[in-house]
């Protein structure tokens, strides 16, 4: 406690030259100029195009494949099948998945062959020319069906698989069934609580598909040799592409180098490697550099996107409005791999299902359950969308219920500074009362909206950063007093570059210009996790400071020796402006140029600074009742959202006039791009809570293009009053800084949800609230029988 | 069957055998080496590959390169005069209306095409013009603001 407050006063004391300060991008120009190279741009001489075969079946034998005419075919340098690849099986959680199937294909769209040619067209004809033959096997399209005793086995041999090496430890796959994972909590007696409580009440809701929508599909080079495979890829973890490609092909980590493009986007998606193996297989097969750039087509119909649920919530408590017991059974649609889903169900089937709650007997079942549809992955939130929706829109019900209102029934039950999370977890710097006071202040909710079909919705939740990571970073002095910073931490987007930069000029006292980043190479920056779970600034960033603070101290070391005659140490010089002076006395004092200039010639040192951090935490939770003593977050963020909607009674149409929120995120090092962070989120958020869903038909994605999976346009952005709440910083981050890029995405469904039963007086249970859905639902309401 | 194409990118003449079939897109990133226009979908929905093509905003992933034959077309390599930024690439900047930057070029040029013809719109007017740009980082209201500001600085500047 004592190091909180300790945090909390530094931070809010401090003044800072480059921190906290609304920065445009570093590299902002070279986007608006056209200039940036992304993974789409990249091309070598003699370079081949690949493409992908993929399965027409759900869930088939494969009996023969016969790629033999595609290998004669003119411009075809190479055809691979999975005979042409380890006989090994990969997978980023357990290990269920082949690189191109092998005996049977467990979903429409898995890769059964590739080939390389000189280009895309030949490459298409290729694909055409391979024959296979497959058997139909019985399939499961969804989790009902699949958790059916009979139900055919999506993976016969699971409970054989070997876990991957990464997330193994939370793998609990059941053998003989489709359910890869199961994760509890038992927490105090929520059967005695049951029945010692004056109310329950038991719910089911729902929350669909929805795809990343990254601007930029996913594209990787590979040029591989026999001393060395080289990989261009915007994937958002360069470090864990090389580690599986390394692993996969037998070869030592320093024989591939995996470099970072501009990204175009990644929100979870770019997590798994999923062309990587793929175009190294080809580049080495054809002995030519081959680059794979999905069609928005693929990425629709092959990459998942993120997981429905299906959210059983049961809750009970006293009838002053105090929740004593919650049952839980959280079912997540895993598809026909575990993949991410794994910590998609542990972390928000989990260590985050309670919301920001103090609940004291808790019972949870999260499984993730095997279907022969395209397995979603990591998904901006990690599945705390879908929870917070089931538990925020009844929430809403309860307090009605009771004849409470909604912000008095959660303040009642909202966690505070040392509270316990759902998994036992003692929590520090906690404030989500504060943002729902913020919220509901801001949308005046007291005040009735006039109109009556209009109604405003609240809700809140809590977002952590996994545990367990870790960052590094280098930062190096040039001769003319510019800095190099080398972080393994991927930019996509997001403003990596330009914190890290902001971060790095503060502690050497140099301007934004005179610092650089160079990010994501496996053989040039320091060892990173990578980019996921709002990790970037909390990680990357205290390690950059501590590498900034070591370099300085090298540099003011070194400059004390060269200002002996004042008889200085080091303690009593600082750097600003690019000069090191005596603190109080500026007079005295050398350019830092000069003193890295000495540092390189004289004293043959030249400043080179480190520094690592790893996150809070640890998951330890005990297998039968989820329970640690140990946190199971890096650091937590809190999260207020308020929503106005009005809807359209005679058509259903959902209109959302505005979205309030506060959003927690200790320090904002960069508050122009928080602000951004957030918006873009919470337009995310807005898409899958109003329109979006991938619409699978036994298995086949049917609206694969942006024709016919619609994400919002500018036209569907309503205002967004975004509060930033920056009294809460945290006792580890830099400056007191949290993740922030997922805090905007996680309660706006349920926010949405709330208002719409506020303006419409129907609940709907399955997001997105399109106008069909609302509109049944009203005419259900009026007596209407629903149509056709 | 390849053809003879005569066009003005970005002020400079080029000529250029091509395929009837090939796309603008391609041609101009895969012969003139104008990476800037993006592909994001193929299909003329995302925006992301959009160009001025006689000063209007055109999808170039659904134009055959032959239909720009003698027609002016502008990437956004070509929107800086002599090195400095159009005010729309300054207000993109300094906005924060560029994250990821993928769509980025097509969002700056389809407003671009906008203001070409409607120097001082409305806000709605700029969602309008901006609909069929998609951009998943944003948010979008920093791109409207970014807009709507470099309206307001360049009629500043004509005063």
């Amino acid at each position: 406690m004592r190091r909180v407050k300790r945090a909390r006063k530094e931070s809010l004391m401090a003044s800072y030259s480059l921190v906290g300060k609304p920065l445009p991008l570093v590299d902002g120009v070279e986007k608006v100029t056209g200039r940036s190279v992304y993974g789409t741009d990249m091309s070598l001489p003699g370079m081949l195009y690949g493409k992908i075969l993929r399965s027409p079946y759900a869930h088939a034998r494969i009996l023969s494949v016969d790629a033999s005419e595609a290998k004669r075919m003119p411009g075809v340098h190479a055809v691979i099948t999975a005979d042409d690849l380890p006989a090994k099986r990969v997978g980023v959680a357990l290990r269920d998945e082949w690189v191109l199937a092998r005996d049977k294909v467990r979903f429409i769209g898995e890769p059964v062959a590739a080939v390389a040619a000189s280009d895309e067209s030949i490459a298409e004809e290729a694909l055409r020319a391979i024959r296979v033959e497959y058997e139909e096997l019985p399939a499961v399209f969804s989790i009902e069906e699949s958790l059916k005793a009979d139900a055919p086995l999506v993976h016969e041999e699971l409970g054989t698989y070997e876990p991957s090496p990464y997330i193994f430890r939370f793998m609990r796959p059941t053998a003989g069934t489709n359910v890869a994972s199961h994760i509890k909590i038992r927490k105090g007696n929520t059967e005695k609580a049951l029945r010692e409580t004056d109310w329950a009440f038991e719910d089911t809701y729902y929350y669909s598909r929805a795809h990343h929508c990254y601007m930029e599909p996913h594209a990787v080079l590979a040029h591989a040799t026999e001393e060395k495979v080289l990989l261009w890829t915007n994937s958002q973890r360069t470090f864990d592409v090389r580690a599986y490609v390394a692993d996969y092909f037998g070869l030592a980590q320093h024989k591939v180098r995996v470099m970072n493009t501009k990204i175009g986007g990644g929100f979870g998606g770019k997590i798994t490697p999923k062309l990587e193996p793929i175009a190294t297989a080809l580049s080495r097969s054809s002995g030519r550099p081959v680059k794979i750039t999905f069609t928005r087509q693929e990425e629709f119909a092959a990459t998942g996107g993120q997981h429905s649920a299906k959210v059983k919530i049961k809750s009970a408590g006293r009838r002053d409005g105090t929740i004593v017991a919650r049952e839980m059974e959280v079912t997540w649609d895993a598809g026909a791999a575990a993949d991410l889903g794994v910590s998609v169900s542990l972390l928000a089937g989990a260590v985050g299902v309670s919301g920001p709650y103090q609940i004291s007997n808790l019972k949870v079942d999260s499984y993730l359950v095997y279907t022969n549809s395209v397995n979603p992955g990591a998904f901006r939130g990690m599945g705390m969308q879908q929870v917070c929706w089931a538990v925020e829109s009844q929430m809403d019900t309860i307090a009605e219920r009771l004849g409470m209102d909604a912000v008095e029934f959660r303040m009642k039950n909202a966690i505070v500074e040392g509270s316990r999370s759902a998994t036992g977890e003692v929590l520090h710097s906690v404030n989500v009362k504060e943002c729902l006071a913020k919220v509901a202040e801001a949308m005046e909710w007291d005040k009735k909206p006039q109109q009556p079909n209009r109604g405003k919705g609240i809700a809140i939740w809590h977002k952590f950063s996994a545990p367990s990571t870790s960052s590094s970073a280098v930062v190096k002095l040039n001769g003319d007093g510019t800095v190099v910073v080398l972080t393994g931490a991927s930019e996509i987007g997001q403003g990596s570059t330009t914190v890290l930069a902001q971060i790095a000029g503060e502690e050497l006292g140099v301007r934004l210009e005179d610092v650089t980043v160079v990010s994501a190479d496996t053989e040039v920056t320091p060892f990173d996790h990578g980019t996921f779970s709002s990790r970037v600034t909390h990680h990357a960033g205290n390690a950059v400071r501590l590498a900034a603070i070591d370099a300085r101290e090298q540099l003011l070391k070194i400059a004390a020796e060269l200002l002996a005659k004042h008889k200085v140490t080091g303690e009593q010089l600082e750097i600003l402006d690019g000069q090191v002076c005596l603190k109080g006395n500026h007079a005295v004092g050398l350019p830092l140029a000069q003193v890295v200039l000495a540092s390189e010639s004289r004293v043959g040192l030249p400043v080179i600074g480190r520094g690592s951090f790893r996150g809070l935490g640890r998951f330890q939770l005990d297998p039968e009742t989820g329970q640690s003593d140990v946190p199971a977050a890096s650091e937590w963020i809190y999260v207020a959202q308020g929503a106005e909607v009005e809807v359209d009674l005679e058509t259903g149409k959902v209109k959302v006039l505005r979205l309030v929120g506060a959003y927690d995120c200790g320090k904002a090092i960069n508050p122009l791009l928080v602000h951004g962070q957030i918006e873009g989120s919470l337009m995310m958020g807005l898409g899958s809570t109003l329109y979006e869903k991938i619409e699978l038909d036994n298995g086949q994605v049917m609206n694969p293009s942006f024709m016919d999976y619609l994400i919002p346009t500018v036209l569907e952005s309503p205002p967004m009053e975004v509060f930033v709440m920056e009294d809460n910083p945290h006792e580890c981050g830099p400056y007191g800084a949290k993740g922030i890029g997922e805090a905007g995405i996680v309660a706006v469904a349920a926010a949405v949800g709330n208002a719409v039963y506020r303006a419409a007086g129907v609940r709907i249970k399955e997001a997105p609230l399109t106008g069909n859905r609302v509109l049944e639902a009203i005419e259900e309401q009026r007596g209407i029988p629903t149509r056709g | 069957m390849k053809q003879s194409l005569q066009m003005t990118v970005n002020g400079q003449r080029h000529t250029v055998e091509v395929e009837p079939w090939r796309l603008l897109l391609d041609v101009l990133r895969d012969d003139l080496g104008l990476m800037g226009a993006k592909r994001g979908c193929g299909e003329g929905y995302c925006g992301c590959c959009t160009v001025l093509l006689d000063r209007k905003a055109v999808h170039a992933c659904c134009v055959l390169a032959l239909r720009a034959a003698g027609r002016e077309i502008t990437t956004i390599e070509g929107l800086a005069v002599e090195k400095k930024l159009d005010p729309l690439q300054e207000t993109f900047v300094a906005r924060g209306a560029t994250q990821c930057g993928y769509c980025t070029p097509g969002m700056i040029l389809s407003a671009k095409a906008l203001l070409v013809k409607n120097p001082h719109p409305t806000e709605d007017e700029v969602k309008i013009a901006l609909s069929g740009n998609l951009c998943r980082c944003t948010g979008y209201a920093k791109i409207v603001e970014a807009v709507l500001c470099a309206a307001s600085s360049a009629q500043e500047r004509n005063l």
